[in-house]
């Protein structure tokens, strides 16, 4: 066990004395994260991720104003008015993507609901097939359900003791009682969010997936000292030594594993102070999910050790997983707006697991729960990923 | 203990794939000498010496370290011995000092029993003054004795040297082969591989010679000339194509082997005084000039030449 520790101590000796270290480890994907941050949606907007919904009111009853304050105080749909557009207009940008759906009010709607009639009704603009919509839907059917529930309530409340409690006054008492509900529900929000053009969902997805990139870019330096060691016939003369090849690999596996957690843990403070991404929201999934992903990520750059024969090698193996399992598991572009055969032949990359297993946490608003699957998943690949290099090692050295 | 062999190799084979790189190799070397193995490149030198480290398990055979079996008592076997391996096998990122700390903590050394032995081999190898230097800033020849002084540091009975002096200057090499003799001083046996005659002629008390995976001839530097009766070696070269005047000098009285490598003809004779008139004599019948001769006593490239009728260099 100490020599396992005195291996890897070596390493980061090593690591923290090369400057292409420093440049990959904290660097590039601070860079890159406002780099591609801006190019999703820029920095210039809040930080709402909520579902864009276009609001066009013909109405002007106070129940439809109700009606509007319930739309405005959801924590799913923002609401984006503009009075100089027409329901044409709604209709393009919903139609163009800038919109996950759009209602328009008709004229005479707050009557009818008072009179309880079912005339008229909202109109919803959507793309029926989006995964938005089923968001957009549920949250539209429970405020309206809401305030219809508070309209009924009031008129059989006044019916039974109108001066002790008028209608107003019953609906208002309704209205506010929905705010603190017998029971609590947590709601999740639709992966569309993905396509909103707003900086906080565009860093929620970038942040995570600059950080899952580099962390694989920044093996070629730790798979580098493998291949040097092997090169120059180090590991020959360490083995030659009693420690076995066993504490060898765990040795250079444990010196990666510290290496990339420390870049996650910076960038992950980094993500939360600065660019407000919310990965402490939950933060025993953050780190569950940090933690597997780091591991994971350290057992391929121990296999590209073992397997290269060369520095080239090492550079050409450690490039082509960090484009292709970044590209293939939604580091640059999410998995959602890929369609869904893409987006079940992307979870053959590890990458797309930690970004389900980050994104459930902040972009998502899942709980704990949700970043099991995705952490299984990563320690699954890091064991596949260990035994193959330990393989490699065992056959390469009885050569 | 004392009487024991410090190595003693059992008819050691080892094959990759259809390459027989040892085959059959038996040898034995007392405590406190030192043995070298000559051979050109590819001769098996380097597959023997992984074999008796346990780097590589041979196929059959077997080699005892200070009575260590290589094959059921490979801890035994590292415990004694140091091995020099031909490359740097150094952290170059590291300071000689942080070198050395670290090998000797993966030989078990640990604390203060570290530091200290950490400073002896400092001192034994000249480098205390600049240990806190990076070993990539240092010259070829001071890597080399951070890489012998890795090898002391566990004060081994056994130490494996695998061409020690491949690519270094003639300070630095003649360096080494002092300190090879020092290790001896100190009691400490020596296997020590290379390709350069000379230094096995200068350090060996014994010498192994090996070619296409074979030891093919044992023993100390004077029963080894002896193998050639005395034979002197001349090498020639002649102002036009020696395939010409081959064949006549081979007919020559007292010319025993004749072969051509490189534009030179290589004559194995028993008297060089003898057979040099009749050589020059042989060329003016066939209109040539002999351009140089270098006449050699009898020594182990010669040994070579005679067992394998090629040079050692090749």
């Amino acid at each position: 066990m100490i020599r396992i520790l005195d291996i890897a101590f070596k390493d980061l000796l090593q690591l923290m004395r090369d400057f292409k270290t420093f440049m990959f480890l904290l660097l590039m994907p601070i860079l890159f994260t406002f780099l591609f941050g801006y190019a999703f949606g820029g920095f210039g907007g809040n930080s709402d991720s909520r579902l864009p919904v276009g609001y066009l009111s013909q109405d002007n009853h106070w129940v439809t104003d109700s009606l509007h304050d319930l739309f405005s105080e959801s924590d799913l749909i923002s609401l984006r008015e503009n009075v100089f557009l027409s329901p044409a207009d709604l209709e393009q940008q919903v139609a163009n993507g800038d919109l996950a759906a759009a209602i328009i009010v008709p004229h005479g709607y707050g009557r009818d609901v008072l009179k309880n009639r079912t005339d008229l009704r909202l109109i919803v603009i959507a793309d029926t097939s989006s995964t938005a919509w089923t968001s957009v839907e549920a949250e539209l059917l429970r405020i309206t359900s809401r305030l219809d529930g508070a309209v009924r309530t009031a008129t059989i409340i006044e019916r039974i003791d109108s001066e002790r409690m008028p209608f107003h006054y019953a609906f208002e008492k309704t209205l506010d009682a929905w705010n603190d509900p017998p029971i609590a529900v947590t709601e999740t929000k639709s992966p569309a969010v993905a396509k909103v053009s707003d900086s906080g969902a565009a860093l929620a997805h970038t942040a995570p997936g600059m950080i899952l990139q580099f962390a694989i870019a920044g093996l070629l330096t730790a798979a580098q000292i493998i291949v040097t060691e092997r090169k120059t016939r180090t590991l020959q003369r360490l083995l030659t030594t009693s420690t076995r090849r066993i504490d060898v690999a765990l040795g250079h596996f444990l010196a990666i594993f510290l290496l990339l957690f420390t870049q996650f843990a910076i960038l992950i403070v980094f993500g939360q102070v600065i660019l407000k991404v919310d990965y402490f929201r939950v933060p025993e999934a953050t780190v569950l999910v940090a933690v597997s992903a780091a591991l994971c990520i350290s057992a391929l750059g121990l296999l590209i050790g073992f397997a290269a024969q060369s520095e080239e090698q090492a550079i050409t193996f450690s490039l082509i997983p960090m484009f292709v399992f970044s590209g293939l598991g939604g580091a640059w572009v999410p998995l959602e707006v890929t369609g869904a055969t893409f987006h079940a032949i992307g979870h053959v990359s590890p990458v797309a697991w930690g970004m389900d297993g980050f994104e459930n946490i902040v972009a998502r608003g899942l709980g704990f729960e949700s970043v099991l699957l995705p952490s299984a998943a990563l320690l699954g690949y890091a064991l596949l990923f260990f035994s193959l290099a330990v393989w490699r090692l065992y056959a390469s050295e009885e050569k | 203990m004392e009487n024991l062999p410090a190595i003693e190799v059992l008819s050691l084979h080892k094959a990759f794939g259809e390459n027989r790189a040892v085959q059959g190799v038996s040898f034995e070397v007392g405590q406190g000498e030192i043995f070298s193995l000559l051979g050109p490149n590819g001769a098996g030198k380097t597959t023997t010496i992984s074999m008796l480290s346990c780097l590589l398990r041979p196929d059959d055979g077997d080699a005892r370290i200070m009575g260590h079996s290589i094959r059921s008592d490979g801890n035994g076997v590292k415990s004694a011995l140091g091995v020099v391996p031909q490359d740097i096998a150094l952290y170059e990122d590291l300071t000689a000092r942080e070198n050395l700390s670290f090998w000797g903590k993966m030989y078990g050394l640990r604390g203060s029993a570290l530091k200290k032995r950490v400073d002896e081999v400092l001192d034994i190898i000249g480098l205390r003054e600049r240990a806190n230097e990076r070993v990539g800033k240092y010259s070829g020849g001071m890597k080399r004795r951070v890489n012998i002084g890795v090898a002391l540091l566990h004060k081994p009975k056994v130490i494996y040297m695998d061409e020690p002096t491949v690519g270094i200057d003639p300070q630095s090499r003649r360096n080494i082969l002092d300190s090879v003799v020092a290790l001896k001083d100190q009691g400490m046996t020596v296997l020590y591989t290379t390709h350069y005659m000379e230094e096995a002629q200068e350090l060996s008390d014994q010498i192994g010679i090996m070619d296409h995976g074979q030891m093919i001839a044992n023993g100390t530097h004077d029963e080894l000339v002896k193998l050639v009766g005395g034979q002197t070696r001349i090498d020639l070269t002649v102002n036009a194509e020696p395939q010409r005047i081959l064949g006549a000098w081979q007919s020559v009285e007292g010319v025993e082997q004749a072969s051509v490598e490189d534009e030179k003809i290589s004559l194995l004779v028993a008297d060089s005084n003898l057979v040099l008139p009749h050589l020059f004599e042989a060329a003016t019948r066939q209109s040539m000039r002999i351009t140089s001769v270098d006449i050699r006593e009898p020594n182990l490239e010669a040994v070579f030449l005679h067992l394998t009728g090629r040079a050692l260099r090749d």
